[in-house]
């Protein structure tokens, strides 16, 4: 089946059906059938026969001039019977070179590649395997810990090991670059609830309270908060992604062969650098929150120096040093959970997107959970 | 040799990234049916070479002539027509990972011909029995081993039946036995299909089964630096680097000295 030495794309394929007696059905094609060409036949054949009965067909190739995979395909669906259900099917007329082709490929080899049926769901084992998924990887998180924890000891007494330009690039990558999409979101955050907060508390005359409660939902609440989002989107991610390539490049099994344990070379950095720069980028997201409120009161006419007093007499140095806790906390989160989901990373194509999408999401979730459970403690401490 | 025998020809194609020139004075010609290696030291620029052949990249200066339209001058419906007449087959497979190989193999045909998805299906599973590779037309790529994952590779790149194909190191990385078959198919294919094949190895047991003609590129002089056939170029070639590339001879400044027991 060699290919013409010129190959003019749009020459004509074309079939003739004739319809005999006795339900017999003879189909004629002639000319180039390929992948561009082999459509034109397969339409005028399946109009010609569509509703009629067949019991023979007869396919007469003898004036096929070139056919390829795609024109095979139309003489083989029509030997399988596709447009004539039931009808006894041949072929006649093709070339021997065509011939040879043809019959490399048979009904038997379609009716063996047919896929395999879809497992079904069964909810009993998809919930008791979704239970172990789970427990597993509870234990493991608690390895996980352990070993973070055993490294951070390990290199308190060795600093050597501690590689401190490794935490200087995740310091600056991780901190000093995420500044920008620090500020935009924090002030526009402050901004929207000063602003939402305005128009009610107009009605009670009680605008000025905007500054307590902008002071309090940023430097509590939301500063921690986005701080610990952004970084989880921007740096747990990264995190994740860095630390999945290594392990698919197999770069994690040439660090242990080399009797280094990843955890301490790669994650104690990763979880260092985070750990102390969440308080600066939680007090810095605070600042920024609470300058977009200021902005709005300022539209609405407050003196700054009014502003200034009332934020002073709601915050206490207890509220800011609770908000940064919050922050290391969530920075803790943030990196412990990037290194694991990287270091669990599968193999396969998808594998270190889906280490990636892991890592934020339960970040994001752990980071929500554990501020709910700072905001209890924090009630019954007060009580 | 009139014009319709060559399918591939290359004029002075100079290629190279942003001003750092790789290859230059470039120029060959590749019949129709043959088989012809591009070869060369590891870095010399032979996939670079490749990928201005195929069209990925813009070469600084020269043409690259298919099937007689020049692939570097060709914009919009004819460069897309010249696109349909080559496969290709990269490094890695480059398999769709979240496509079956069945799946992998009819995209071509999906994208390209209104062909009736169960005649598509046909076409697919064909070139899928043709590399050995039916009973896995279901399977995912990253359940394939290397070997299958080149030869799915290469079914896809025949999906719309060119009459050129284009394999990047087909053999790198496979066991002999799995490299000598890969090796057959190419012969089977060019034989019997007329299939003109362009390939980026230097596996010399590979060059030697199915290698037609070769040429040689050279990292220190940016050229080319032979062509010919290559038990020829290995006994005949002036130039004793290429002889002693087919020889497969290390370089005397890496030559292990002899030690003295002691």
């Amino acid at each position: 089946m060699k290919p013409p030495e010129t190959t003019p794309e749009s020459a004509a394929a074309t079939a003739e059906v004739r319809l005999e007696a006795g339900g017999r059905a003879v189909v004629v094609l002639r000319g180039r059938l390929d992948s561009l060409t082999a459509m034109g036949p397969w339409r005028q054949v399946e109009q010609r026969l569509h509703g009629v009965a067949v019991t023979a067909l007869e396919v007469d190739a003898g004036g096929i001039e070139y056919c390829d995979g795609s024109g095979m395909a139309l003489l083989h669906c029509l030997q399988m019977g596709f447009l004539t259900p039931g009808a006894t099917v041949t072929v006649r007329g093709l070339t021997p070179e065509l011939q040879r082709s043809f019959d490399n490929f048979s009904a038997a080899d379609y009716r063996a590649s047919v896929p395999p049926p879809p497992l079904r769901n069964h909810i009993p084992t998809d919930l008791g395997r979704g239970a172990r998924a789970m427990a597993r990887d509870f234990v493991e998180q608690v390895r996980f810990i352990g070993a973070v924890a055993q490294g951070l000891v390990g290199t308190l007494f060795r600093p050597r090991l501690m590689r401190w330009d490794e935490v200087m690039r995740v310091f600056e990558s991780a901190g000093a670059n995420a500044l920008p999409i620090v500020s935009l979101i924090s002030l526009l955050v402050g901004l929207v609830i000063a602003f939402e907060a305005a128009q009610p508390l107009a009605l009670f005359g009680a605008q000025i309270f905007i500054a307590d409660m902008i002071g309090l939902v940023m430097v509590r609440e939301l500063g921690p908060m986005m701080a610990a989002i952004i970084l989880a989107g921007r740096s747990g991610s990264a995190f994740a992604a860095e630390l999945g390539t290594m392990k698919v490049n197999e770069e994690l099994n040439a660090l242990q062969t080399m009797g280094l344990d990843p955890v301490r070379f790669l994650v104690v950095q990763r979880v260092v650098a985070s750990v102390l720069l969440t308080p600066l980028l939680t007090v810095y997201a605070m600042f920024m929150g609470v300058l977009g409120g200021v902005l709005v009161m300022l539209g609405i006419g407050f003196p700054l120096v009014a502003i200034y007093n009332e934020l002073v007499l709601r915050l206490t140095a207890g509220d800011v040093l609770i908000g940064t806790t919050k922050g290391v906390v969530f920075g803790l989160i943030v990196a412990a959970v990037g290194c694991l989901r990287g270091l669990q990373t599968q193999k396969g194509p998808s594998a270190v997107g889906a280490s990636t999408t892991r890592a934020v999401v339960s970040s994001i979730l752990l980071i929500i959970v554990t501020d709910a459970g700072f905001s209890i403690l924090l009630y019954v401490l007060r009580q | 040799m009139n014009d319709h025998d060559i399918a591939i020809a290359v004029k002075g194609l100079k290629v190279g990234y942003d001003h750092v020139v790789v290859l230059k004075d470039i120029s060959f010609e590749v019949r129709r049916g043959e088989v012809f290696v591009i070869l060369g030291g590891s870095g010399c620029g032979k996939s670079t070479l490749l990928k201005h052949l195929i069209g990925l990249f813009e070469p600084m200066a020269g043409e690259v002539w298919i099937e007689g339209v020049n692939l570097v001058a060709a914009e919009g419906e004819a460069r897309r027509r010249l696109l349909r007449r080559f496969g290709v087959m990269y490094q890695s497979g480059a398999l769709f990972g979240s496509l079956t190989v069945l799946e992998n193999v009819r995209l071509p045909l999906d994208i390209f011909t209104d062909l009736p998805e169960r005649a598509r299906n046909l076409v697919a599973l064909g070139k899928l029995k043709q590399v050995g590779l039916a009973a896995a037309a279901h399977q995912q790529p990253a359940e394939l081993s290397g070997g299958m994952q080149k030869r799915a590779a290469i079914a896809r790149a025949m999906a719309l039946d060119p009459g050129i194909l284009f394999l990047d190191e087909p053999s790198a990385g496979l066991d002999p036995v799995t490299s000598a078959g890969l090796d057959a198919l190419i012969n089977d294919l060019a034989e019997n299909m007329g299939i003109t094949f362009v390939i980026v190895t230097h596996e010399l047991p590979s060059i030697y089964a199915v290698a037609d003609r070769v040429i040689m590129l050279d990292q220190k002089t940016r050229t080319l630096i032979a062509e010919g056939r290559p038990e020829a170029l290995r006994d005949h070639s002036p130039n004793p680097w290429v002889r002693q590339f087919f020889k497969r001879e290390a370089e005397p400044s890496v030559t292990a000295t002899p030690t003295t027991p002691t």
